[in-house]
């Protein structure tokens, strides 16, 4: 069906608009154009020279009214015999290829116009044959094509099942394009929902068909919004956890008409829901972001399931549920605690993580000076020299906690190293306060000044007496869903807690953070509002928490506090394993994604440092990727060369399940480390997400090529529409344009407003 | 050689020129002194907290003996070896306040005549079982022994007391102790001769209470009179063989105490 702008301009102007886009203009005059312009003006001359002598009878601004009408509709009489048309190619009957490429996806299924968008394909191109058909075929020779994660040449709609994994419309054009190379192209049509969920560039796609001049007209099936339909758009999740910890993942839900609705989305592992809680939906068109927490008890690659409770009326239940892969490693994790003089904040913090098996603290302690402690050394010989003095000593380490040591005890060249720590080795750096920390430690201006999240204040410095405050901490909007501040299963009772627990004292008032830092905690009490008390940033490769308390230990002492409460514990346990999450090892290893489809190639790499965390380029990278019917495939890893320190392999995910990638690397025959990763293959069910019809991307393809965009209403035009074309065998037709319902039109009006007005003034 | 020289100026300072004006503090005073003016009382990273507890009978409360003479003392040596965030002044508390528990390191001694009261059980066990340290000092053969035991099992009857050995991590946690030695009070050091309290002779003892971690709450000093030590040390004629071991014990269990 038209619209009904096209129908009434096909009316006036006699062809449709494709006629005027594609045509050029050209005027056919029979006669000598020079002798046609002589009567033209022998004709203006006349009238005007009739008005001018009518004397007083008429006003100048009658007179030059009329005399425009008569010219007007001089000038409009002239331009027929001037014989204007247009000049537009249109294909040779039957000596042209169409390729016609057929959405075979499994979005294609989806009903959301009362019927599957399949029906739609079936209809026009079924056996009995349609309209479309018919028109298409009298003109051309047409290709058919069928496509999802593939593009494969077909007879008809019979051989389509709707059931493709993946929609990749730039593959499909490539693909037809080079299929269709060596015949007249007069053109592709692509019949989609457009749903593209590949990560293939389209632009380039277009740019060739652009360039060979063959144009892409592209048909939306399929509704732009659907009526009632939950998505979780998108999961947030770390990839790699320790045993036991608590983690918090962002999960981005949209929706059509559930605004202001409560929703129950659960979490689950091995079908084990190990969370549970209401969302309420925000308005329509806005993400609803809600974050989760849960605990990691089991080892191993683990798939949690995100799942949003079906809604009575959905439209797709598939795209309710994610699969998010996470790899949770059992391992005892080494942070190196240098305090500067004995504080109870030793003992307790070694107290509060005794018994995570995860957490190893290494305690170097000043207590006097050149007097030091050790507690908890691995052997004799580690940190007998004091704090490290080398990357490698220090580097061995994934976390770092500076207690109340003056930046004066370091050197330069350990202050520059501790920065380094952090922002190359990508180790956690946790900052506590104390007499003799952060501005009251003499640390602004220095390497680690720049790395800390929070702004030093320069007025206080190595004067500590001037300051003593206790404080009350409180959650802030951050922190209510931080994974460091979860001290209850909900947030709402994490943020009840923190309001109960007793004040702390602090020495280091800290008000601001750096942008990009975010605040979990702020205090207040004597003389002291909203002051920062718990901040944390991301800092190049590692995380930097800064947390200006002295005595955190009075969570765990204080009166109020029952005995088997765990809030102490929890807290540190919490920040210490955050701290750490995700601090890289010598060797990494890493594929795009954790999910991919059964036959996918994906791409391993891997990271690879030495000791002192410099990049290796000589070193000797195997892959060995274990699929998941046991059978072990070894990879040769290269350098990539574009980057120090990456090696690269590929494999294609043949079977359906968990495929496990170990990497080993060699130097000079030492081993420099291994690495594992995870991938799970299996079915994609990208095709539930982000199913709605995409016009704008349709029509881009379209406009980008010289084609055209239509819809199942307005395809009925589209047979006519590709004849005119400029690629395949064409001819030019003349299109008159003298003749045109416009023209008898205009000329009607003139000389009846002309006539009109003169009688209006007693003319006639 | 050092703690010595170093506990004998400490001393010094201590006798001749008082602390910002107050009077010295003789061993016959056992008033509980607020802080001095000038000190802030809060902040500190490590109060010397003396218990305040119920005793009975003619020494009923013998846990101001020393006080607070010793503790100040002993303070000046803790501030000048090692490099804690000491309060400077005694600082007692009772064993029924709540704000015991924000002070992990507590000291009581002649806990041979000690009463607990229902409250003060109740506070010393939550204390003890939250992370406080408790170290007891001065007390002497088998009577005294008997009543602290019968109070301190009133406190943590689920946990025996146990002899702590010589290569205990206590016993180097600062200095390097290899042997006890028996402090006796002032009057036997200065007479010399025999250094026990008891009816006969007897051993210094070290024992101590561990949690269900094996982590040290109670460090019992028996036998031995480690705050005497501490209090007279200022004093030429009193022999340097027990303020050097009172002084390297005493800060061996602070700074065991703090990281422990």
């Amino acid at each position: 069906m038209r619209s009904l702008v096209e129908t009434v301009f096909e009316f006036l102007f006699k062809y449709r608009p494709v006629v005027f886009e594609n045509g050029q203009f050209v005027l056919s005059a029979p006669w000598p154009v020079l002798l046609l312009v002589a009567i033209g003006l022998v004709l203006v001359a006349a009238p005007l020279l009739s008005y001018l002598r009518l004397g007083g009878k008429l006003s100048t601004a009658d007179k030059a009214l009329l005399a425009v009408l008569r010219v007007s509709l001089l000038a409009v009489l002239v331009f027929c015999l001037l014989r204007p048309m247009l000049i537009v190619a249109t294909v040779v009957p039957q000596e042209n290829y169409l390729g016609i490429l057929l959405d075979d996806s499994r979005s294609m299924q989806v009903a959301d116009d009362g019927r599957a968008r399949s029906d739609f394909i079936r209809e026009q191109f079924g056996p009995e044959g349609s309209d479309l058909l018919a028109g298409l075929a009298d003109r051309f020779k047409l290709r058919f094509f069928r496509f999802s994660e593939s593009l494969q040449r077909v007879s008809g709609s019979g051989e389509l099942t709707f059931a493709g994994s993946q929609t990749r419309l730039s593959h499909a054009l490539d693909g037809a394009r080079s299929e269709l190379s060596t015949v007249p192209l007069a053109g592709l049509v692509v019949f989609t929902d457009g749903a593209d969920n590949s990560e293939d560039r389209l632009t380039e796609s277009l740019m060739q068909l652009r360039s060979r001049g063959v144009p892409v007209h592209t048909v939306g099936i399929g509704r732009e919004r659907f009526e009632n339909d939950i998505e979780i758009a998108r999961v947030e999740a770390p990839r790699v956890v320790l045993e036991g910890s608590a983690v918090a993942v962002d999960v981005m839900l949209t929706h059509t008409g559930f605004a202001g609705q409560t929703v129950q989305l659960n979490v689950e592992d091995d079908g084990r829901i190990v969370s549970a809680q209401e969302v309420e939906l925000q308005g329509e068109g806005e993400v609803t972001t809600v974050r989760a927490h849960f605990e990691v008890t089991e080892t191993g690659p683990r798939i949690f399931r995100f799942r949003i409770l079906p809604e009575p009326g959905e439209l797709i239940a598939e795209n309710n549920v994610r699969d998010v892969l996470v790899q949770v490693r059992d391992r005892r994790e080494k942070i190196l605690y240098f305090e500067g003089e004995p504080r109870f904040e030793v003992k307790f913090l070694r107290r509060a993580i005794a018994e995570d098996e995860n957490l190893h603290v290494v305690v170097l302690q000043r207590t006097a000076d050149n007097k030091f402690r050790r507690d908890d050394v691995e052997h004799p010989d580690e940190l007998a020299g004091g704090f490290p003095t080398t990357r490698e000593e220090l580097f061995q380490y994934r976390g770092l906690i500076l207690g109340s040591v003056e930046a004066s005890f370091f050197t330069h060249g350990q202050l520059e190293m501790i920065a380094e720590f952090v922002g190359q080795r990508g180790g956690g750096l946790l900052v506590l306060g104390g007499h003799n920390a952060l501005a009251q430690g003499g640390y602004a201006g220095t390497p680690i000044d720049n790395v800390l999240p929070v702004v030093l204040e320069p007025r206080l410095t190595n004067d500590s007496s001037t300051f003593f405050s206790e404080v009350s901490v409180e959650l802030t909007p951050f922190g209510r869903s931080h994974p460091v501040t979860q001290l209850a299963p909900t947030p709402e009772e994490s943020a009840e807690r923190w309001a109960e627990l007793p004040a702390l004292s602090t020495v280091n008032p800290v008000f601001e953070v750096k942008p990009g830092a975010s605040t979990l905690l702020t205090g207040h009490g004597d003389g002291i509002e909203k002051a920062v008390m718990l901040a944390a940033q991301r800092f190049g490769r590692g995380r930097v928490v800064a947390f200006p308390v002295q005595d955190s230990w009075i969570w765990q002492m204080h009166a109020d506090i029952p005995l088997d409460d765990m809030t102490h514990e929890i807290f540190w346990r919490q920040l210490l394993r955050w701290l750490i999450n995700s601090v890289p090892d010598q060797v990494t290893a890493a594929v795009p994604k954790d999910r991919a489809g059964i036959g996918e190639r994906l791409t391993i790499t891997t990271e690879v440092v030495d000791s002192a965390y410099l990049e290796v380029n000589d070193a000797q990278a195997t892959a060995y990727v274990t699929t998941p019917s046991g059978l072990e495939q070894e990879l040769d890893m290269e350098w990539t060369v574009e980057r120090d320190g990456e090696y690269e392999a590929s494999f294609v995910a043949g079977e359906n399940g968990l495929y496990e990638i170990r990497v080993e690397v060699n130097r000079d025959g030492e081993s420099l480390g291994t690495a594992a990763s995870y991938v799970d293959a299996a079915e994609p069910v990208e095709e539930y997400f982000g199913s709605q019809m995409r016009s704008t991307l349709l029509q881009r393809v379209a406009e980008e090529t010289g084609g055209r965009f239509y819809t199942p209403q307005t395809v009925g035009s589209l047979p006519e529409d590709v004849r005119y074309t400029q690629s395949g065998s064409t001819v030019y037709e003349e299109k008159d344009l003298w003749d045109m319902p416009i023209v008898f039109f205009l000329l009607v009006g003139l000389i009846a407003t002309e006539w009109g007005y003169r009688r209006a003034k007693g003319l006639i | 050689m050092a703690i010595f020289c170093a506990a004998s100026l400490g001393a010094v300072v201590w006798s001749s020129a008082p602390a910002r004006g107050v009077e010295p503090v003789q061993r016959s005073s056992v008033r509980v002194t607020p802080p001095y003016e000038g000190s802030d009382v809060r902040g500190r990273e490590f109060y010397f907290t003396r218990a305040i507890y119920s005793g009975y009978g003619r020494r009923s409360s013998s846990w101001r003996i020393d006080f607070p003479k010793a503790d100040v003392q002993f303070l000046i040596g803790v501030r000048r070896y090692t490099n804690i965030d000491a309060y400077e002044y005694e600082h007692p508390l009772r064993l029924d306040d709540p704000e015991l528990r924000r002070y992990p390191f507590l000291y009581a001694l002649e806990v041979g005549r000690m009463a607990l009261t229902a409250a003060e059980i109740e506070g010393l066990r939550g204390y003890l079982l939250a992370g406080g340290f408790l170290v007891i000092d001065d007390f002497w053969d088998m009577g005294e022994w008997q009543n602290f035991e019968y109070e301190i099992g009133q406190v943590l009857p689920e946990y025996p007391i146990v002899d702590i050995p010589l290569d205990h991590p206590l016993l180097s946690a600062f200095y390097e102790i290899d042997e006890l030695v028996q402090v006796p009070n002032v009057g036997l050091a200065s007479r010399g001769g025999r250094t026990w309290e008891c009816y006969s002779p007897c051993q210094p003892a070290l024992r101590g209470i561990f949690d269900d971690h094996d982590r040290l709450m109670v460090v019992i000093n028996w036998n031995t009179d480690l705050g005497d030590a501490w209090e007279w040390v200022e004093q030429p004629w009193y022999p340097f063989t027990y303020s050097s071991f009172a002084y390297k014990l005493g800060i061996n269990m602070i700074i065991y105490g703090m990281s422990h």
